[in-house]
């Protein structure tokens, strides 16, 4: 399953003050709240943690169905970095998240997956043909009427469609089925 | 305070938060602050940083974890203004 959550710095900016009292407290753990404090990019910190928890919800609420609003249930992990990549993970309860994040400028994307090898074997995609079930999660509907997960993140001047290679996740659903 | 001068109190926090204006007008106690006033997640901390303010209570983290529409809003206000 996957979720991806994508932020534009500039759209943050005009709707957000991170830096208002109370803020990261209500969002962050107690451990993200000191990555964000020990970085030499503050800002940047606050959405790359909130664009991994955003993307690694979306996967969880596919899953269980439920709605909540639960920003510090859901925990962050930095596992590697560099410039323009992130890799990391988001732990809720007894889920796990594998998360990758690119950054570009003023741009943020982080896409999180239930199946570590699925970042693999992620791809962008038009965003056409796409059906929301009852429960608000979207679907891509292939021409052979096929449902496949799909992701859609919108922020400011961005905006991210997502699915798993459909190949892969055919091949998925063949393995289950015998 | 009434329901209906609650009502209007949490309205005038969540305005400039909504970007569905339609929704906005049409504001019931159905009305879910993402799926209907297509209010940013990033932003449902700000209303509740500001009902902190504007009513004087605190909320917790379980209380926020179900405030995703006016119903459970007003709800969470009323127990915390009750305690008071």
């Amino acid at each position: 399953m996957i979720g991806n959550d994508v932020i534009d710095i500039q759209q943050s900016r005009k709707e957000s003050n991170w830096q208002r009292k109370g803020y990261i407290e209500k969002l962050f753990t107690l451990k993200e709240q000191l990555l964000i404090a020990n970085s030499l990019d503050p800002e940047s910190m606050v959405w790359i943690l909130w664009s991994m928890k955003e993307a690694a919800y979306k996967v969880y609420n596919r899953k269980t169905k439920v709605r909540e609003y639960i920003p510090k249930r859901l925990e962050c992990f930095i596992e590697s970095q560099n410039h323009d990549f992130i890799s990391g993970k988001v732990i809720c309860s007894d889920n796990i998240y594998h998360t990758k994040t690119t950054l570009l400028k003023d741009e943020i994307h982080t896409i999180a997956v239930s199946v570590l090898d699925d970042l693999n074997h992620v791809k962008e995609i038009e965003k056409k043909s796409i059906f929301k079930d009852r429960n608000n999660i979207p679907y891509f509907v292939s021409l052979e009427n096929r449902f496949h997960d799909v992701s859609v993140s919108h922020h400011g001047r961005f905006e991210k469609v997502i699915t798993i290679n459909i190949q892969k996740q055919e091949s998925n659903s063949l393995t289950k089925v015998y | 305070m009434n329901k209906e001068e609650l009502i209007a109190k949490l309205k005038v926090i969540i305005k400039p938060y909504t970007t569905n204006t339609e929704a906005y007008d049409n504001l019931t106690e159905n009305t879910d602050f993402i799926n209907d006033l297509s209010i940013n997640s990033a932003n449902l901390v700000d209303i509740v940083l500001d009902i902190e303010e504007a009513f004087d209570v605190v909320i917790d983290n379980t209380d926020m974890e179900r405030m995703l529409d006016v119903k459970t809003a007003v709800e969470i206000i009323e127990t915390k203004l009750a305690e008071k």
